[in-house]
């Protein structure tokens, strides 16, 4: 059995340059594990499509470092003629008219797409026990949480079903699975990647970005989905060179910790193994301080109050009358629209609309909504004080390892609490990357958390990859062929 | 006359034209084939973005400009949240909490009435009920809007008629839209109440009235009925109602539920658009005098004012008559001209004014010679089609037709003679001091050159050969 998709990929690079192996052999490859494998990480595989990008590719030189690279792709981003559900029944049979922006970059540099990964239904939940389709389950201990929403795509990578996933984060949903899983995790700046095709959540705060198994490839990969789209008017290029400061000196680098990533809410195995990275940065001459930044801990209310008002307005949509699921036996408009939205989605989609809906409605809007807003400025300029002082911000990802499925159902706040490190950088729209940095004592991942200032994902990567080195973990544990 | 005192609001929706939609490319244009200029972006699909037409940005701010508004210079726009069929998205992209414009006004016999707002929103799909069916056409799902909301300023309904027909011309003018009210490109909301105090009364608004006089029907008729409400004891509900144009009536479409709650939210897929001092002067510099300005351009220059609604109405010939406004040219004889023989011919063969051969140095020369009565209108006529057809110029068509002009006295000699001899009566009365019989000799040689002859030429010739008889 071939090892191809475990190498690094400037070593399949020069494999196909040199021809010693085709793009069909990592296409084949990747299908061969992912029948192998129960995770339940994908929703919908394309191996026919798969098969005849590989064959194209073959006549085709080798430009560039992604060519003929298989790569999964979160069921949330639009994939023209292949069917995109976002884990729910609304769309289960939807099959798109478009591609997604990220999409045509993919096949602009010649990677191949596998199939779509599961998820958390719309990407709300964490655990990927929301989805239509099942839950994902954790590479390392299949009974628990792969984490979500993007677990799917953290699960396939870290068990190297493929080499290369693409996430979205809205509140922690690329580097909370990461962290779970054992691999890298990037959310871009807000406005990095374009947004044109990803199923929109929560719009001021939805990101698309890399999972990969180290640092170096994620920036390329980011590198290769960035870029400026006109049809996407949130979307911002500018300041690229991702892997630019990989391997430079990082002595004199100056981080922040926040008091509140280092507190009691801290589950204590994290804690150590993230304070212990703490003191080997500052061995190398890093200068790490300790800061108190106000509102970190009101970060899920504000979150919530943002993030479902803008989900109740975007999945207004889904009425049963264009595309998706519809209520066929419907005796008139109304009935339509109730029976459409309450069989097509599931119960937490159903949860976040009422809730974001209440929250924007009449008085509410000034109580909750507008405050909000006023309260996320206030978040912004705290995250600029900081930023005024130090290259980057660090913490752990999570607050917990991974749970078993089904220990959190009953608690629609679980989800939420989850994401409570890592969503104070969605409501800014700052860039944070999550890395494995160790194991717990039953041999569970672990992840740390590097915040960046505004389109700074360089100065993150240098950090992260400098830490990698370091560590040169054991991260083949997740795939057992 | 009633005691009571009505109060009117209008809130008016204008398609803009342009070239393509609001936040999409797709060609705005909803009179194709049904559902041909859409794309994913109107059907509302699942990852959808909007993007925004730069164009509309400049014709609204055209719009507000022309209607004396205040700029708001820091804009966003906003989610308006509702379900129906014909929203695809299940929400609406409007501005609501900074309007492009505000505090604006337009005169009405030289009353303002204030226009609070106008802000830019797109249009909805085009419901069409049939068959116990409802099809929806997407052509028009984002089609360009503005809406305009005046203050509750009017009180009759000729106020309210007035008002929407200086929007209307005023848009017009400025090149933004059609504003063909009967074919849905303008719409107008009417709210109306009335009290015999100070207080404003309960209001009900009629929805989506399709024509200036309809306003006028529905409003008077929403009057009376909210009279006989009152006279009989009853009270007035806050109600949306809608005009029956079949009998002339508002009927009941729903009552107003307390605060239509649309939740509305900063759309986060705009950011926020500054618009700078360099893009409003551009603008201003490129809108052409507007209907008020040219009115009191044509009084000051004596043009009677049933020719100056005439020309305001036919804003081709008003361009075309403004080429002169520098020049000293007579604009009483210019706009009759234009109004009365060149207009019928240029209804009769659907051309515009700019479609002839009616050159702007050979109008000139057309009206100083009518001006100067050296050609008659009876000669304008004869040689109309020519002056319009023709390359040439009006006295080279005037030789070409062997018409004559003053310098041909011989001929005009001639026939006076003629006249006279035959008339000798009428020579001698003259001669014996009778002014009549000069009129009376001044009719007969007319007659007989049919009025080709400049009449002051006329006159002073026959005049002098009167005296030498």
């Amino acid at each position: 059995m071939s090892k191809y998709i475990d190498m690094p990929i400037s070593e399949i690079n020069k494999l196909l340059k040199n021809k010693t192996i085709k793009p069909i052999d990592l296409v084949n490859e990747c299908f061969s594990r992912i029948e192998k494998s129960d995770l339940n990480a994908f929703i919908t595989l394309d191996k026919e499509n798969a098969i005849k990008k590989a064959k194209e590719l073959e006549n085709l030189p080798v430009d560039n470092l992604l060519f003929g690279i298989p790569i999964a792709l979160k069921d949330n981003i639009v994939t023209k003629n292949l069917k995109t559900t976002c884990a729910s029944k609304m769309l289960e049979d939807f099959v798109p008219i478009y591609d997604s922006y990220v999409k045509e970059l993919i096949d602009k540099n010649n990677m191949i797409v596998i199939g779509k990964t599961n998820m958390d239904e719309f990407a709300m939940g964490s655990s990927n026990q929301t989805s239509f389709f099942g839950p994902v389950k954790n590479p390392w201990n299949k009974s628990l949480v792969s984490g979500g929403s993007s677990g799917g795509s953290a699960a396939c990578v870290s068990a190297h079903l493929v080499p290369f996933a693409l996430g979205s984060d809205t509140g922690g949903s690329i580097r909370q699975p990461s962290a779970f899983c054992g691999t890298v995790g990037m959310k871009p700046t807000y406005g990095r990647v374009s947004r044109y095709g990803l199923i929109a959540f929560a719009s001021s705060m939805d990101q698309i970005g890399p999972i990969t198994k180290n640092v170096y490839e994620n920036a390329v990969l980011l590198d290769a989905i960035s870029g400026k789209d006109e049809r996407d008017l949130t979307n911002i290029d500018k300041d690229k060179n991702f892997t630019s400061l990989i391997g430079s000196p990082v002595k004199g680098m100056k981080l922040a910790i926040p008091s509140f990533y280092i507190s009691d809410v801290i589950d204590k195995e994290i804690l150590n193994k993230f304070n212990e990275i703490k003191y080997m940065l500052i061995d190398m001459g890093i200068e790490i301080d300790i800061v108190d930044m106000k509102y970190l801990e009101n970060a899920v209310s504000l979150y919530q109050i943002i993030a479902l008002g803008e989900a109740s307005s975007n999945l207004a949509r889904f009425d049963g009358i264009k595309y998706g699921y519809s209520y066929k036996k419907a005796k008139n408009l109304e009935e339509l629209y109730k029976k459409t939205r309450s069989l097509g989605f599931g119960d937490e989609v159903k949860r976040r609309i009422m809730v974001g809906s209440f929250l924007l409605s009449g008085k509410n809007k000034n109580e909750y909504y507008d405050k909000a807003l006023m309260l996320r400025n206030a978040f912004n300029i705290e995250f600029d004080k900081v930023f005024k002082d130090y290259d980057l911000i660090i913490g752990p990802t999570t607050t917990t390892l991974p749970y078993e499925i089904g220990s959190s159902l009953n608690d629609p706040n679980k989800g939420f609490l989850d994401d409570i490190l890592t969503n104070p950088v969605n409501m800014v729209g700052l860039p944070a990357l999550s890395m494995p940095i160790g194991f717990s004592s039953n041999h569970l991942p672990i992840g740390m958390q590097i915040i960046g200032k505004k389109f700074d994902e360089k100065t993150i990567y240098k950090l992260a990859s400098f830490i990698e080195e370091k560590l040169n973990l054991d991260l083949g544990g997740a795939y057992n062929e | 006359m009633s005691k009571y005192t009505a109060t009117i609001g209008i809130e008016i929706h204008v398609e803009l034209k342009t070239n393509s939609k609001v936040f999409s490319p797709s060609k705005n244009d909803y009179n194709s084939t049904a559902n041909t200029n859409i794309c994913e972006i109107d059907l509302g699909y699942p990852g959808v973005l909007p993007t925004l037409n730069k164009g509309v940005i400049m014709s609204a701010l055209k719009a507000c400009l022309g209607l004396n508004c205040n700029i708001n210079k820091k804009m966003h726009f906003d989610r308006k949240n509702y379900f129906y069929p014909d929203l695809p998205k299940g929400y609406q992209i409007t501005q609501a909490r900074t309007p492009i414009g505000c505090d604006g006004y337009v005169l009405v016999d030289n009353k303002k009435i204030r226009i609070e707002r106008i802000h830019i929103e797109e249009d909805t799909a085009k419901s069409l009920h049939a068959n116990n069916k409802t099809y929806l056409n997407y052509n028009r799902a984002g089609v360009p809007l503005i809406e305009i909301v005046s203050c509750p300023d009017m009180h009759t309904k000729e106020e309210a008629m007035k008002y929407l027909e200086r929007i209307r011309e005023t848009l017009f003018y400025l090149g933004v839209s059609d504003c063909k009210i009967e074919e849905g490109s303008m719409r107008a909301d009417v709210n109306v109440s009335i009290s015999d105090n100070d207080t404003l009364g309960t209001r009900t608004e009629i929805k989506n009235i399709g024509s200036i006089s309809n306003v006028g029907i529905a409003i008077d008729y929403e009057i009376k009925r909210q009279e006989q409400i009152i006279e009989s004891g009853g009270i007035i509900e806050e109600e949306t109602r809608k005009f029956d144009s079949a009998t002339n009536t508002t009927v009941l479409m729903r009552k107003k539920e307390t605060g239509n709650d649309y939740r509305y939210f900063p759309e986060p897929d705009i950011p926020y658009l500054e618009i700078f001092d360099d893009m409003i002067s551009s603008v201003k510099e490129s809108i052409v005098l507007l209907p008020d300005e040219r009115r009191k351009i044509y009084l000051e220059r004596n043009i009677l004012p049933i020719n100056v609604e005439k020309l305001i109405n036919n804003k081709d010939l008003s361009d075309y008559l403004n080429n002169f406004i520098e020049t000293d040219i007579n604009f009483k004889i210019a706009s009759n001209l234009l109004l009365t023989d060149i207009l019928s011919y240029l209804n009769k063969n659907r051309l515009s004014i700019f479609d002839t051969k009616l050159s702007i140095n050979k109008f000139n020369e057309l009206v100083t010679l009518l001006s100067d009565g050296i050609i008659t209108n009876k000669i304008f006529k004869d040689i109309m089609i020519d002056i319009l057809e023709s390359d040439s110029s009006v006295k080279d068509i005037l030789k070409e037709k062997n018409i004559s002009l003053e310098t041909d006295t011989a001929s005009l000699e001639e026939i006076i003679k003629k006249v006279l001899l035959d008339n000798e009566k009428s020579v001698n009365d003259y001669k014996a001091g009778k002014e009549n019989a000069l009129k009376f000799l001044m009719g007969m040689v007319m007659k007989e050159v049919k009025g080709s002859f400049n009449p002051k030429l006329v006159n002073e010739t026959l005049i002098k050969m009167c005296k030498k008889m």
